[in-house]
Parts: C-alpha cells; structure tokens; sequence
C-alpha cells in the first residue's frame, strides 16, 4: 500500500513541478482574480498554493491510472 | 519479421531479476519501509582514472554551485532569481517572464545535450554530474571520514553500541547536517540575496521561506545522499529508466569481457595462467564491494549501472597487482568488444547518423538562442485597448480612442522612452509622449489618440505604436486597432 502510495505521489510531485513552472512563467499572480475579486495574496503565497494544488490534481490522475488498471479479478476480491 | 533474417537476433545480457514484486500475503504489516526492503549498501571507496574524474566534476560543479550567488556584478548579485519580483538576474542580463522562450532554449539545450552524451558514452550525466551522485560522493567522503572505510562500517554496524561508535556516528551526522544546510542555505541565496540572508542567518531573523526552503533544501540533500542513495537511481529517476533508448551497440559503456574474464576463479599468485582452465577473473569481488548501486558489472549491462566506472578502477588496480594487462571491466561499446576493434575504431563509430543527428539539432538551437540573445532589444512593450470605451468624441470633435501601453526597461539604467504613431494621416498622440522607467521596472501608461474629425471612414483601422529609447538607440512597433465610430 505505501509503495503504491509513492507511486502516485512521486510522479505527481514531479509534474507538479513542470506546471507550476510552464502556468506561473506566463501568469503573474497579481493579475489573477477569484470571481472578480482581486486576489489579497502575495506572489509567493500563490505560488505555493498553486504547487499544492498542481500536486494534488496530479496525484489524482496517478490515483485513477492505478486504480483502473487493476485486474478484474483484484476488483472482484477488494473489499473497496 | 523472425523468419526472415533469424540471424539479427541476438541475446542481450540483461539480467532480469527474478525476485518478486509484491511482498508474500502477511509480510506487508511488517514492512514499514517506504521504500522496497533492500540491503544497505556500503560502497568501498575507489581511487583511480574514472574516480579522478569524477572528482574533478564535483570540484567543478560544487565551486560554481557555492561559489556563484556570492559573485557581484555592478551593485548587485550576479545571478538572481527574483520569484517575488519575477526578474531574473543573470550577470548583464535581467530577464522577464516574456523571456521564458530562453528557459525553453535552455531546457531543449539540457535535453539534447543528454541525448548527445549519452549516446556517445552512456550515463555520463548519472556516473559524474547528477547531484545525486555528487553530493552521495561527497557523503561518502565524509562517512570515510568519521567512520573508515567499508569494511570498519560493516563491522561496527553489526557491533553493539558503544561510546566510540557513538561518538564516529554522532561526528558524521553533524558534518553531513553541517553541508546539508550549507548546500539549502546557497540554494536559497540564489532567490533571496545571499548577503542579506547571510546576515539574517547570524542574527536568526530568517523570514518564513527562508526558513522553510533552506531547511527543505538540507533535508532533502541530507536524505538523499546520506540514506536513500542508490535508491533515488534505481527507483525514483525517470531517466534510469529511459536512458537505454538512447544506446545502440556504439555506446561507451563500462562491460566485463567476459570472454577474457570467464571461467573466473581464485588462484594462486605463482599459478601459470595458461596452465590453469581458468579465465582472468580471479573472482575477488572487489568489483562488487565498490559499486554505489550494488550491481555485479559481470552480470552483463543492467539498468541499475549508473556508469561511474567505479568497477574498472578498481579492476585495473587487481589486474596491476596480479601482472594481467589492464581492462577486464573498461570502458567500451559493445560492437567493440565483440568484435575485437581497436581503439581508433571504435571512436570512429562514434560518428554514427544519430550523434550527427543529435549535434546538429543541438547546434542549430545554441545557435539560434546565441543569436536571439545578442539581438535582443532590452525594453518590452504590451499595448492593450483601454477597457473602459472603444472610442470617444473629444474637445474639438476630435476622434479619440484610449490605449495602455506596458513599458519594461530591463536594463539597470533609467531609461527615456518616446511614443509615436503612424497608419492614418494627422493622428496624433495627445498625451504626454515622452516619459521615463527607472532601471529594471515596468510601468503602464495611458496613450489617448486623436483623429480629426472626418480624418478616415468609419470602422477600425490598423496603426502602429512606436516606441523609441534614445539611450539605447533601439525602437519596437506594436500593431493596435483605431476605431472611428459611425
């Protein structure tokens, strides 16, 4: 279980990465707004958040990849 | 495909291992090791030419590496990667994030130049500049240094605690602790100026990502060359995996010649060679003690081999003791070994369409980043339509329309910046033309454009923006729309 934890997570934490940098070289934090409100962060805050954020959706695409990709039969005898 | 040429199949020597995957049913409670359950690994260290090398690189590339952020250029850091303020200060240069295209170039650059390297010779990159190897080089050195060498660790590993081991451990955590927070405190410094956090250093007044990212930085050198080692190569590094795509039969690779070595086996040192079924292997394992990854080179290439070479040095040194002529673990290709070339030819092969291929892409794109560089214009320009109306009646009946202009001055001089416009006949600029941006800064500046009234037909119109620095004779034209309202 915890080496398919890392699985998932190692790969995201590395493509998390690539996206923060491809998204925040071209968007300046300061420009963004949450539904038409200005965003009352500073640049590294949103900087942070969004690598979190990246990590996250990132490990979930991993998490589904592993999961769809059991056998039937592992489907069939997990209890989840 | 099979039938018809039988003959190109050859068998590779990959050993596969044969363990299984997943832990037996019952055993996973027990194991609590992220990682999988492994023996540690006590590398010997090696003297030798693959290992001088290697240490040349790590010199190299430890002296730029916590040498550079103190290097001043003019009044400032020479490199600077200012993330709060998005510029990047490299010597002369300040870049914008409009200048990600370079960070693009760099990394295709990366990119190909590890195709090129390893092509010609394998894992280049892996045996000699990944920091992985580096600072597990430099960690080892340290461990040596507190500890001994392979054989005192073992030993002392497996004796009970006392006050000496104690005391060995305890003095290799606090050198290794010491260059871990050296090495996250230079990586910040390359993001925060490095005097300033020096300071804030002795004075402990560190801001909270200072804090974060220096100690961040240190935990993870410290895990990765100190604990997990070999097992970032073998089980987290994309590139170990892939890297084999890169190699044909013409790649310098470390191999046994295994027609030379084979059958291996101990011998006395009086033992005439040709007398005895024995091959020049006298199976001392030495090869094996050395390797940082644990592999046995014997077994053929395997993806575990980060080609450091560590196994040729230390086979030339028992080939030099025991009187055999060098080379039974080298460097070389396997086209070679097999077929018994001589040096001159195999670095003939090295000239193979996919190297020439792989340079020639690499020389176009330096080529084209050392151009675009050098014809850079240090100032940029956004202009963008004023959100508020498309185009209004001003004094006069004048026709006006309302743009903002973004000016970046990314030189480190003030620099004075004059606007024009050309496209329709007596427009004019009506607001203040010329102005100035302080060195290094951008700034948004409101343009109003006045057209006669009558001065052209109704619907929109292309015009050009002019912008001119004087100071650096260089000027730059943005395409806008006009709007003469119906």
């Amino acid at each position: 279980m915890q080496q398919k934890l890392m699985w998932i997570v190692w790969p995201a934490f590395l493509m998390a990465g690539v996206l923060e940098l491809l998204v925040f070289a071209v968007v300046d934090p300061q420009d963004l707004h949450w539904f038409g409100q200005s965003f009352e962060m500073s640049r590294q805050t949103v900087y942070t958040l969004g690598f979190f954020v990246f990590w996250f959706v990132t490990a979930l695409a991993g998490a589904l990849t592993l999961f769809l990709s059991l056998p039937p039969n592992e489907v069939n005898q997990s209890p989840l | 495909m099979s039938d018809s040429k039988p003959t190109v199949l050859k068998n590779i020597p990959i050993t596969v291992s044969k363990a299984p995957i997943e832990p037996p049913p019952g055993a996973d409670a027990e194991m609590v090791s992220l990682y999988q359950a492994h023996k540690k690994i006590y590398p010997r260290s090696v003297s030798g030419l693959f290992s001088r090398w290697r240490w040349a690189v790590v010199f190299l590339t430890q002296i730029v590496f916590y040498g550079l952020p103190w290097l001043e250029w003019g009044q400032r850091q020479a490199v600077l990667f200012d993330l709060g303020a998005r510029r990047f200060y490299i010597f002369g240069l300040v870049l914008y994030p409009q200048d990600f295209i370079y960070l693009t170039g760099l990394l295709v650059i990366a990119a190909y130049s590890l195709f090129l390297f390893t092509a010609v010779a394998g894992r280049l990159w892996c045996g000699y500049a990944c920091p992985q190897t580096v600072y597990t080089e430099m960690f080892l050195w340290l461990e040596k240094l507190a500890e001994g060498d392979r054989s005192m660790r073992m030993r002392r590993d497996a004796a009970p605690w006392s006050l000496e081991k104690f005391a060995r451990k305890a003095a290799k955590q606090a050198m290794w602790i010491a260059l871990a927070l050296w090495t996250g405190f230079t990586f910040v410094g390359y993001f925060t100026p490095i005097q300033l956090l020096a300071t804030e250093f002795i004075e402990w007044n560190l801001g909270s990502w200072e804090i974060f990212w220096t100690f961040f930085y240190a935990f993870a050198t410290y895990g990765n060359a100190g604990f997990m080692r070999e097992q970032v190569c073998k089980y987290m590094c994309p590139y170990a995996r892939f890297q084999s795509a890169m190699f044909d039969k013409d790649t310098l690779i470390v191999t046994y010649d295994k027609e030379r070595g084979e059958p291996r086996g101990a011998r006395s040192k009086k033992a005439d060679l040709s007398t005895l079924n024995l091959g020049a292997c006298v199976n001392c394992s030495l090869c094996v003690q050395v390797c940082p990854t644990g592999i046995d080179i014997r077994d053929g290439l395997q993806y575990e081999c980060i080609g450091c070479g560590a196994c040729a040095d230390v086979c030339d040194t028992v080939m030099d003791k025991v009187g055999y002529p060098r080379g039974l673990v080298k460097y070389t290709t396997e086209h070679a070994l097999e077929q018994k070339w001589s040096k001159a030819q195999t670095i003939r092969h090295i000239f193979r369409p996919r190297v020439l291929i792989y340079t020639a892409i690499l020389a176009v794109v330096v080529g084209a980043m050392a151009v675009s560089l050098a014809l850079r214009i240090p100032f940029k320009v956004d202009v963008v339509r004023d959100r508020g109306s498309l185009a209004r009646i001003a004094e006069g009946g004048k026709i006006e329309n309302v743009f903002r202009i973004q000016v970046m001055n990314a030189t480190e001089a003030t620099q004075t910046f004059r606007i024009s416009v050309d496209g329709l006949p007596d427009l004019k600029v009506a607001s203040e033309q010329e102005f100035s941006i302080d060195s290094t800064q951008a700034r948004w500046v409101p343009v109003r454009l006045q057209l006669p009234y009558e001065g052209a037909p109704a619907g929109s119109h292309t015009i050009h923006f002019r912008i001119e620095a004087p100071g650096l004779d260089q000027s730059v034209t943005e395409k806008a729309v006009f709007i003469v309202p119906r």
